[in-house]
């Protein structure tokens, strides 16, 4: 194993926010040398707020300030962490588990891997408080396989803690004992969600389970479970430190704190911006990122991940906040900003991304199983040129049958969202495609003269 | 193809990590992918007898997730992001360009030598690098035709210095450390 894994990140691979900035909650620190190791992070003021947690406060105290942040999940659904906490039984003997979602696989989202990579110690911190705060004495890290650098620096992290006795049987003097083990995914995206997660993590195939019971109740091994996102959990030492009213004056609404969007896609400068929720994808696309490049506009974006009903161009000024997103069709979901120009052609991006859901469908339940993959046929149909309305009207009845509650898990909507996205803001697109055999943009020409050559 | 002693006692090591022995399957099967270079089903097998599970249930796992080959790969397998990001930013050409440099017609697909081959994955969450791809433990970011050629030049180079056994699939231990970028 290498010694120092950090020796390999270059500083061009700090692309987004770091240093002090009055909304840096999370990246204030990034790009300090050596912030990885745990001596520099403490240097700084790392694991403070868990001396502060485990010496100053009760679990209850924490729950009651995690609530009073207004902090909403950050790796999807948006559902606000101190109700989460809450659902974890108090009175259920035996161990309980936290669990922290590092699957980062949803499309266009790098931003926990940004995170761990600049500060492992933050998500340890936080997934250390987090156990104290629900009683538990024992967390998992379930990393994707393919995050090789950071797996490695975890490693080295938590050797780093056993060491200083930060993990083990009294933690600062409190006999309160702690621990962190990591699990390394083998490649599902699927196993985002967190009940296919629990699965995986028990060593089976990764299909989500029905629900109830949730995992708060029954989840990893059959005992209580908390599961949160990376991102999620390194906001807990600021909380901690600064107080859940202090988090909440940033935001609005019911959207309050900052949050990690990732930005990608045909921008001028991709990268991992943090914001105070609530400014515009104008500001983070136009501004942050760059814009497109020079001489092209922005066509459509996706504000949150794949997953997130596409929005067009006209719609920039429309803000970072959970709830006005959800107001115009679309969702927050995974902070992941795709930018797409207008050099691209969106039947084409629809097929890429429908293709993606339908490889990933794990099997389980029959609209997504079938209705992935008869979606993705249409659209290998659409453009060999070999369209017709008919195809137009099975991926409107496909979108349908995907969405709404008729799918085990939130796979099936995110694919029926695709569909219905696109097509309700380029509906031209498809009929140029599907019905005249043209691509007005000119990406799909090729594919559909060769097929016309053999005619 | 067995597994080696010391795969073997790792293996064994495994269960006593966690609540329950299936946990192990996961990490079991990669130990014994990355000695093997692909998981055949005596592998799978052996990985069953090793933890005492059925090896209908351990094979099960393997073929749900995308990261176990269950068929030979090269001794350099590029792992090559086309999700939408990196689509935008040019994965398509990098696919052509490399398929052509490592002498293949389609992902999957083994050079004659052994030596090469790529798949053409989902997002590899590094999206603020787009394209980019994984290779030898490590992420390689904004490529470009000339940053595949000093990859590809660059395994063929270490390939020649050592004696050969390509296609055989041993060595992988050593063709796959972490590459500085």
């Amino acid at each position: 194993m290498a010694g120092d894994v950090r020796a390999s990140l270059a500083p061009g691979e700090l692309r987004g926010s770091h240093g002090p900035a009055r909304h840096h909650l999370l990246t204030s620190l990034f790009g300090t040398p050596d912030l990885h190791r745990l001596a520099v992070y403490r240097e700084h003021g790392g694991y403070q707020s868990l001396e502060k947690a485990l010496r100053e406060m009760t679990p209850e105290q924490i729950h009651a300030e995690v609530k009073a942040s207004g902090l909403r999940g950050r790796g999807g659904a948006g559902f606000p962490t101190g109700t989460k906490w809450s659902f974890i039984p108090g009175d259920v003997p035996g161990p309980r588990y936290v669990v922290v979602n590092f699957d980062e696989a949803e499309p266009g989202t790098c931003k926990d891997r940004y995170l761990v990579e600049h500060s492992p110690h933050l998500l340890l911190e936080g997934a250390c408080i987090a156990q104290y705060a629900i009683g538990s004495h024992q967390a998992w890290v379930y990393i994707r396989g393919e995050y090789d650098r950071p797996y490695r620096m975890l490693v080295e992290a938590i050797a780093e803690l056993r060491e200083a006795g930060i993990l083990g049987p009294r933690p600062f003097g409190v006999d309160y004992p702690l621990d962190i083990q990591l699990y390394r995914g083998h490649g599902a995206y699927i196993c985002g969600e967190e009940t296919a997660l629990l699965e995986s993590l028990e060593g089976k195939r990764a299909q989500p389970r029905s629900r109830p019971p949730f995992p708060a109740v029954k989840g990893a091994w059959g005992r209580p479970t908390l599961l949160n996102n990376v991102e999620t959990l390194a906001n807990l030492p600021w909380i901690v430190r600064h107080g859940g009213a202090a988090y909440a004056r940033f935001g609005v609404e019911r959207s309050r704190g900052t949050r990690l969007l990732s930005v990608s896609g045909n921008v001028q400068r991709p990268g991992v911006y943090e914001v105070e929720l609530g400014v515009s994808f104008r500001h983070v696309i136009m501004e942050l990122a760059g814009g497109p490049p020079p001489g092209r506009r922005v066509k459509a974006f996706w504000p949150g991940g794949s997953s997130a009903p596409v929005l067009p161009e006209s719609m920039l000024d429309v803000s970072t906040d959970l709830d006005e997103l959800a107001r115009v069709g679309s969702m927050g979901g995974s902070g992941g900003v795709i930018v797409m120009d207008d050099s691209h052609c969106m039947v084409k991006a629809a097929r890429r991304l429908i293709r993606f859901y339908a490889h990933e469908s794990c099997g389980k339940c029959t609209p997504c199983r079938v209705g992935t993959n008869w979606a993705e046929r249409t659209f290998e149909r659409i453009l060999r040129g070999q369209g017709t309305a008919a195809d137009l009207q099975i991926l409107d009845h496909v979108q349908d049958a995907l969405q709404n509650g008729r799918c085990l898990c939130g796979l099936g909507d995110s694919a029926g969202w695709v569909i219905m996205s696109t097509m309700r803001h380029f509906r031209d697109e498809y009929e140029a495609h599907a019905l005249h055999r043209r691509c007005p943009v000119g990406e799909c020409r090729i594919e559909i003269e060769r097929v016309g050559a053999h005619a | 193809m067995a597994l080696s002693k010391h795969a073997i006692e790792e293996i064994k090591g495994l269960p006593g990590r966690f609540p329950e022995v299936r946990s192990a399957v996961v990490p079991a099967l990669d130990i014994a992918q990355e000695e093997l270079g692909y998981l055949t089903p005596e592998a799978m097998s052996e990985v069953a007898g090793l933890l005492g599970i059925d090896p209908g249930y351990v094979e099960g796992v393997a073929t749900f997730y995308t990261l176990f080959h269950l068929e030979p790969v090269g001794k350099h397998h590029f792992y090559v992001c086309t999700n939408l990001s990196c689509m935008l930013r040019g994965a398509e050409a990098i696919c052509e360009h490399l398929r052509r440099r490592i002498g293949v017609s389609r992902e999957r697909e083994v050079s004659a030598d052994g030596l090469f081959s790529y798949e053409e994955v989902e997002c590899l969450g590094a999206c603020e690098f787009a394209p980019m791809m994984r290779y030898a433990h490590a992420y390689h970011y904004e490529l470009t035709p000339e940053k595949i050629d000093a990859l590809v030049e660059a395994a063929r180079a270490a390939e020649t210095r050592k004696p050969s056994r390509a296609g055989d699939g041993s060595g992988r231990a050593e063709a796959e450390q972490p590459h500085g970028r």
